[in-house]
This record gives C-alpha cells, sequence and structure tokens, in this order.
C-alpha cells in the first residue's frame, strides 16, 4: 500500500485553495468557547460562514452541497483547518453523524428536508441514545413511542446528550416494540428524529465538572412524532444506531491534524517553562509526539483501504481505544508540564512570553482535558471497545451471557 | 489457528498483496518453529538454504535495480515482506542486506565497486552486514557476513571484505538475531554514497525494523488469541474472561497501530520530504519498541507458566522483540529526538 498523499498535484491545488480561503477568513481571534451563548452564536456564524465558501462539508457528495473532494483532499482540508487555528466545529452530531447515516438509510424526502440544515448549521443536531439506566447496555433503553395513527407518541428520558442545551433537534433511539424486545433486546429499536420544540420536549442543561453546560438531559412527555420521521425500518433501528456508532468511533478523516496542533503547543509550553533540556520533559513531549505521528500514519492507512473498497468494520473499535487514550495523553502531558500551575485554571500569564498561539491553547486546556476524559466514556465506553475488539476482532470466546 | 479479522498488511494494493503472500507462503512453508528450533540447536541462526528460496523467489533483489538483476521497485513494496519476516521471527540479515546494504551499493557512484555485489546479493551468494554508528553499536549477523558496510555518523561508508573484520560474538539475547563487535584491520574501501542516499539507508533500517517489530509483535498477539482459547480453567476458556480479553484487545490496539505507523513510515521514504519521512520513521521505531515491550509483558503473562519453558516457542518471539526494540533507535533516544527538534522547529516557526 502507498499513500500519495503529499505528493499529487491535484490534492497540492486544493491545499492551496484551502490555505488562501481560511488565512482570509479564520477570525484572527479566537472565539470564546460555545459552551456559552456568546460563544455559542459567534460559532456557529463561523459555520455559516464555512458553508457560503463551499467548505462546511468537503467530503459529501456533491448533491448533498458537498465538493465530493474524495479522502485525500478531505484529510489535507482537515490538516490545513486545524493548522490554520480555525474554530472548532459545533454540528458534529449533525455533519459527521445524522449526515452520513441519513445518506445510507434515510429516504430521499429526509435527506432532502435535514440535510441542507445541517451543511448550513441552520439546525444543530444532538444524538439521544443513553438513558439513566441504559448506558454500556445500550439495547436495555426504555423510552418508548407507541403508534398513535401516523404518528408516534414518545415518552421517556434521554441523558448526556452533547449540546443538548444548544440543540434544535435530537436523533434519539426509542422502543416501538416491547414484545420483541422481551424476546430478543435488540429487537423493536426505532431510530427517531425529533424536533426539540415539539411539544412535551424538555431540555435540562447539565453542568459538566468544569461548570460549563456542556451537556443536558431530554425528558419526553406524549411527545407526538410523525412517522415520516423514523429512518430505516421501524423496529430495525439498531441496525441504524451501530452505523451511526461506526461513524462515531472509526477515524474523522484528518483529525489526526488538531492532536499535532495540540502537540505544537506542548513543544511550546516545554520552551516556555524552561523545560527545552529537561530529559524527562522531552521524553514525555516525545511520547505524545509520537503517538500523534502513529496516528497520522493510521488515518492514511485506513483511507489507502477505504480508497481500495475495503471494509473498514473491524477498525473503528481500535481507532476509538487508541484516539481517546492519544488525546487524554496530550492533556494530561499538558497539565504535567505546568508543573504548579495545572491547578490554576487557563491563566495565560502562566505561560510568560509564550505566543499567542501556546497562550490560546493553555486558556482552554483544562477544558479540553475534561473533554479527553469524556471521549473514554462517549461512543461506547473504550471497555465496551475492549469487548468488541476481544469478540469480534480477534474471536475470543463470548463471556457467559446471565440467561 | 487464529481467525481474526484484523486487515493484512499491504491489503490497499494487489502488487504489495502478492508479495505479502508470495512471502507468507514461503515462510510458513520454509520457516515454521521446526525451522526455528533447528536453527536454535545447531547454535547456527542464518540457514544458507532458506536464505537461496528467499533469493530464488526474488525477495532479496526486490530493491535490487533492475540492470543489476534485481526487481527496482521501490521500498514500500517490501515493508510487508518484513513484516511477514517479523512475523515468522525469520532469523536472517533480510534488513541488512537486502534493504540497507543494497539501498548503499545501488546509490554508490562507485558502480564499478558496487555493482558486483549487487549481483552477488541477487543471486543470494552474500550476506552484507551494517553499521550505522550510534543507530548500531552491535552488528547483527556478522559472523555470517561476507562484506561490511561502516556508515559513521558523518556519513563517511566504508566497505570491508570478511577477511578483514575481527568479529567479537557477543552473548546475544536472542540467540536467533546474532550480534558481534566488530573491529576491520584496515580503512577498507572508502566507498562514495551521497548524503542524500546515506540519510534513506538511515531512514529504511529504523522504519524496516519497525516492521520487523510490527509482525513480531502480530506473533505474539496471535499465540496469544490461540492459547487463550484452547486453555480452560473454572470450565471455560480463560479468554472468556474479560480481564484476559481487555488484555488481548489492547494487545490489538498496539499491533495494529505499529503496523500502520511502520507501513507509512516505509512509504514515507518514497512519497514524503526527507524531514517528514525521518519522523514517521522515528516516530514508527519509537512506537514499536514501546508498543513490543508492553505486548510482550501480556503474552507472557496471559500463557503463565507454560510460557516461561524452553520448550514452549513463545520466548523466541518476547527475546525477538526485545532485542529488536534495543537495536536502530531505542523508544527513549527517538522520543528525545523527535520532542527536541520539534521544540527547535516552533522556535524557528517564530523567528
Amino acid at each position: 500500500m502507498s499513500d500519495h498523499l503529499a505528493t499529487q498535484d491535484d490534492v497540492d491545488a486544493f491545499r492551496a485553495e484551502v490555505r488562501a480561503w481560511l488565512a482570509e477568513h479564520v477570525p484572527a481571534e479566537p472565539l470564546p468557547a460555545w459552551t456559552s451563548r456568546e460563544g455559542f452564536d459567534l460559532h456557529r456564524a463561523w459555520e455559516r460562514t464555512l458553508f457560503d465558501g463551499g467548505w462546511a462539508a468537503v467530503d459529501w457528495p456533491r448533491e448533498y452541497g458537498g465538493r465530493d473532494a474524495g479522502l485525500r483532499r478531505s484529510i489535507a482540508f482537515a490538516e490545513e483547518y486545524y493548522r490554520a487555528g480555525a474554530p472548532e466545529r459545533i454540528n458534529m452530531g449533525g455533519l459527521y453523524l445524522l449526515g452520513p447515516v441519513l445518506m445510507q438509510h434515510g429516504t430521499p424526502e429526509q435527506c432532502a428536508r435535514w440535510i441542507p440544515d445541517v451543511l448550513s448549521c441552520r439546525t444543530i443536531w444532538c444524538q439521544g441514545f443513553s438513558e439513566p439506566g441504559s448506558g454500556s447496555d445500550l439495547a436495555s433503553l426504555s423510552t418508548r413511542a407507541d403508534l398513535d395513527g401516523d404518528h408516534f407518541v414518545v415518552n421517556g428520558q434521554k441523558i448526556w446528550t452533547s449540546m443538548g442545551a444548544f440543540a434544535d433537534w435530537i436523533f434519539a433511539l426509542v422502543r416501538t416494540d416491547r414484545e420483541a424486545g422481551r424476546a430478543r433486546k435488540h429487537d423493536g429499536i426505532t431510530f427517531l428524529c425529533i424536533d426539540l420544540r415539539s411539544p412535551g420536549v424538555e431540555v435540562r442543561p447539565l453542568a459538566m465538572v468544569d461548570g460549563t453546560e456542556g451537556f443536558a438531559e431530554v425528558y419526553f412527555t406524549d411527545v407526538r412524532v410523525p412517522v415520516t420521521q423514523v429512518v430505516g425500518e421501524v423496529g430495525q433501528g439498531w441496525r441504524v444506531a451501530m452505523s451511526t456508532l461506526g461513524f462515531e468511533r472509526g477515524a474523522v478523516f484528518g483529525d489526526h491534524a488538531k492532536f499535532s496542533a495540540d502537540v505544537d503547543a506542548l513543544a511550546s509550553v516545554v520552551e516556555h517553562r524552561g523545560l527545552a533540556d529537561d530529559t524527562q520533559a522531552l521524553d514525555e513531549l516525545g511520547r505524545v509526539l509520537v503517538e500523534t505521528e502513529v496516528y497520522r500514519a493510521n488515518v492514511y492507512r485506513l483511507a489507502a483501504l477505504a480508497e481500495a473498497g475495503g471494509n473498514l468494520d473491524s477498525t473503528a473499535s481500535i481507532n476509538k481505544v487508541f484516539w481517546t487514550q492519544m488525546q487524554h495523553d496530550i492533556f494530561d502531558t499538558g497539565l504535567r508540564l505546568m508543573q504548579e500551575d495545572a491547578a490554576v485554571v487557563g491563566d495565560p500569564a502562566a505561560l510568560g512570553d509564550a505566543p499567542p498561539g501556546t497562550r490560546r491553547a493553555w486558556a482552554d486546556w483544562h477544558h479540553r482535558y475534561w473533554y479527553a476524559r469524556a471521549a473514554m466514556i462517549f461512543g461506547g465506553t473504550n471497555e465496551i471497545q475492549r469487548n468488541i475488539i476481544s469478540e469480534r476482532v480477534l474471536g475470543l470466546p463470548l463471556e457467559p451471557r446471565p440467561s | 489457528m487464529t481467525a481474526t479479522s484484523i486487515i493484512p498488511p499491504g491489503a490497499a494494493d494487489e502488487d504489495r498483496r502478492e508479495l505479502v503472500r508470495l512471502t507468507t507462503d514461503l515462510l510458513g512453508r520454509h520457516s515454521g518453529t521446526e525451522h526455528l528450533r533447528e536453527r536454535l540447536d545447531a547454535g547456527q541462526a542464518h540457514d544458507p538454504r532458506l536464505w537461496a528460496r528467499l533469493a530464488e523467489a526474488g525477495l532479496v533483489s526486490a530493491l535490487v535495480p533492475e540492470e543489476h538483476g534485481g526487481a527496482g521497485l521501490d521500498p514500500s513494496y517490501v515493508s510487508g515482506v518484513l513484516h511477514e519476516l517479523g512475523r515468522h521471527a525469520t532469523p536472517e540479515p533480510f534488513l541488512e542486506t537486502a534493504v540497507v546494504a543494497v539501498t548503499l551499493l545501488a546509490g554508490s557512484t562507485d558502480t564499478a565497486y558496487a555493482g558486483p555485489w549487487l549481483e552477488r546479493i541477487t543471486a543470494g551468494e552474500v550476506l552484507v552486514a551494517v553499521r550505522l554508528g550510534g543507530l548500531t553499536p552491535h552488528v547483527v549477523h556478522a559472523a555470517d557476513a561476507d562484506l561490511l558496510l561502516d556508515v559513521a555518523d558523518d556519513g563517511t561508508v566504508r566497505a570491508h571484505d570478511a577477511s578483514d573484520l575481527e568479529v567479537q560474538e557477543l552473548a546475544a539475547l536472542d540467540a536467533l538475531r546474532p550480534l558481534a563487535l566488530v573491529r576491520p584491520g584496515t580503512d577498507g574501501v572508502l566507498l562514495a554514497v551521497p548524503p542524500a542516499v546515506v540519510e534513506r539507508a538511515r531512514l529504511l533500517a529504523v522504519a524496516g525494523a519497525a516492521c520487523l517489530l510490527a509482525g513480531a509483535t502480530r506473533a505474539l498477539l496471535d499465540q496469544t488469541v490461540d492459547y487463550v482459547t484452547v486453555r480452560h480453567q473454572f470450565g471455560r476458556p480463560v479468554g472468556s474472561f474479560q480481564a484476559v480479553k481487555h488484555a488481548a484487545a489492547d494487545m490489538a490496539v498496539m499491533s495494529e497501530m505499529t503496523t500502520s505507523a511502520a507501513l507509512g513510515a516505509l512509504d514515507a521514504v518514497e512519497v514524503s520530504t526527507p524531514e517528514d519521512a525521518r519522523r514517521r520513521a522515528w516516530a514508527a521505531k519509537a512506537y514499536a519498541g514501546d508498543a513490543a515491550a508492553r505486548a510482550n509483558v501480556s503474552a507472557l503473562q496471559l500463557h503463565g507458566g507454560i510460557g516461561f519453558t524452553w520448550e514452549y516457542h513463545l520466548h523466541l518471539w518476547l527475546k525477538r522483540v526485545m532485542s529488536l526494540a534495543a537495536s536502530y533507535g531505542t523508544t527513549s533516544a527517538l522520543r528525545r529526538e523527535l520532542a527536541r527538534e520539534l521544540v527547535d522547529r516552533q522556535r524557528e516557526r517564530r523567528g
């Protein structure tokens, strides 16, 4: 296998175009974190700018407003995006999860109805999978949807809903057939899209460990949802959910560049903390630098396999365990390099005369540290991933299940 | 045998897939555990018959230019071959002779000297050992070699015939990867090799060692999966216990990531800038050494008592990964070098 990512003229030309556009449009001052209302609105405006430039989802097919850029150009776009220090993308649920899921499982009407607003960020989507009693054992979920004419009536509760407080719509897993579920719990589940402004929906923001409102609880009381908002077949939602989780766990082609930018900031921290000749600090920096390079190589390899028509199903869980641990290592290393100042949240003064980029990175380091901790839990905990790897990739015997 | 759904090396490309298939088939027949035991009992790692087969199959000369009888392929073609050699713990100096030495000789402007050696390599008649300054103070397979290419840290390359070498064999941790200290008796032949070629040979040595480690780590994983599947305790396979499964899953993550990094590093030598290729080779080897060390711990732990016996084969791979991890750049040395360069680069970027 070979990756010709760096040599192809058309990729280079595309890269140059991206770079020029970003240089002109990326805000000079970093936006406030999206976890505040003001920060969120500014991020949304940025998404609109990206959309107007035609850059919202370069990998998407043209018919959905993308550029059909292919994997190599998409990777180049992401590399340039993070290198330019452009704002965090806020509509991940829509762009990376719902959009691809609709293209795979949705009807043409559903695609036409929802996808354009995902692209322009007019609609922010969140994911309604976890429930108070159903985390790792997702299929035990009990939010119910009962058919009443051409509507489902939804009752129940979702929790740990990322961006729930800011979202407009939710794609949720609901139980539509309790009989089927009793025989086999993965049956009788339906993937349903719900407008969060519907009567009977209540969103209660949850403060996270750092005090920001990054996630929420969503309560449904007799919420009426048209049956036309079911994605896939009624009762077959588990399949749709699994392909959603596949997107969440697998390689987001190009996100390695984000981690490399973080490691660059760490190198600057090493210098400005006076650790440039400290063997142990260099060892720690070297460790995360190596991990990001390994991750980049994995992204390139998976992209080459995908381009050759290979099936990447067996790689998603391996990828998730690695990138979430790497991300944790990066932010944890940052805290250790900051020594005593790690106990002070994001004070740029702790970095003295470090360049603005480094001070900026440090300003929300703790927030991103907590996000890194969350990533080892969301999308299926890393323990669940290890079960999947051992049973479905390595073929080890199933653990005896309680009958 | 294991029935994993891990994607094999070379999978994205038909030519490379074919080369991997050829290697796997050859090594499966002639470099299995029986072969390793035979070499161990003989006290002689290198086997001329196996080397002849590797040469006949065209693997030894894959990178030799066509005018000297080889296939003239670019190095990315042999990443999967090296992975398979590592997976079989094949006790031959393939990386040294067929990759590093071929690169130095083929890139040398002294064609009158290098040409005949390349032809003899293609014919499978000779083995070449390499010493790469600080990267390899110990020379692998030195006692078997017909020629030593001695690359100083300043890039000077000297060639020494076996007759010019005093070889002091060391008590190698891995008896099937023999190591020696070598003292040339004369200045040998000063070989004209452009600096870019020397750098490329260094990158290939480091990235190639990462490929060998990736294969050996995969072998540790496969043997462990096989063992915990057949070994029963408490009335069920030990591989059905979650503590065991999670350790195996972590080995799979490390094995896969090592493979991606190692194969990618060899690709990069051909397609990337020298700086980027170097960063990727150093990172691949640094990660491979660390991942193999952790896989080594888990593999022996999950095998229990049987893994400690001389009769059981696991130790051949345990020692192979330890020996490879200590050669061609240790993890901590490579990490620190990369870190120091990144700090400098960040400083320069700001001017």
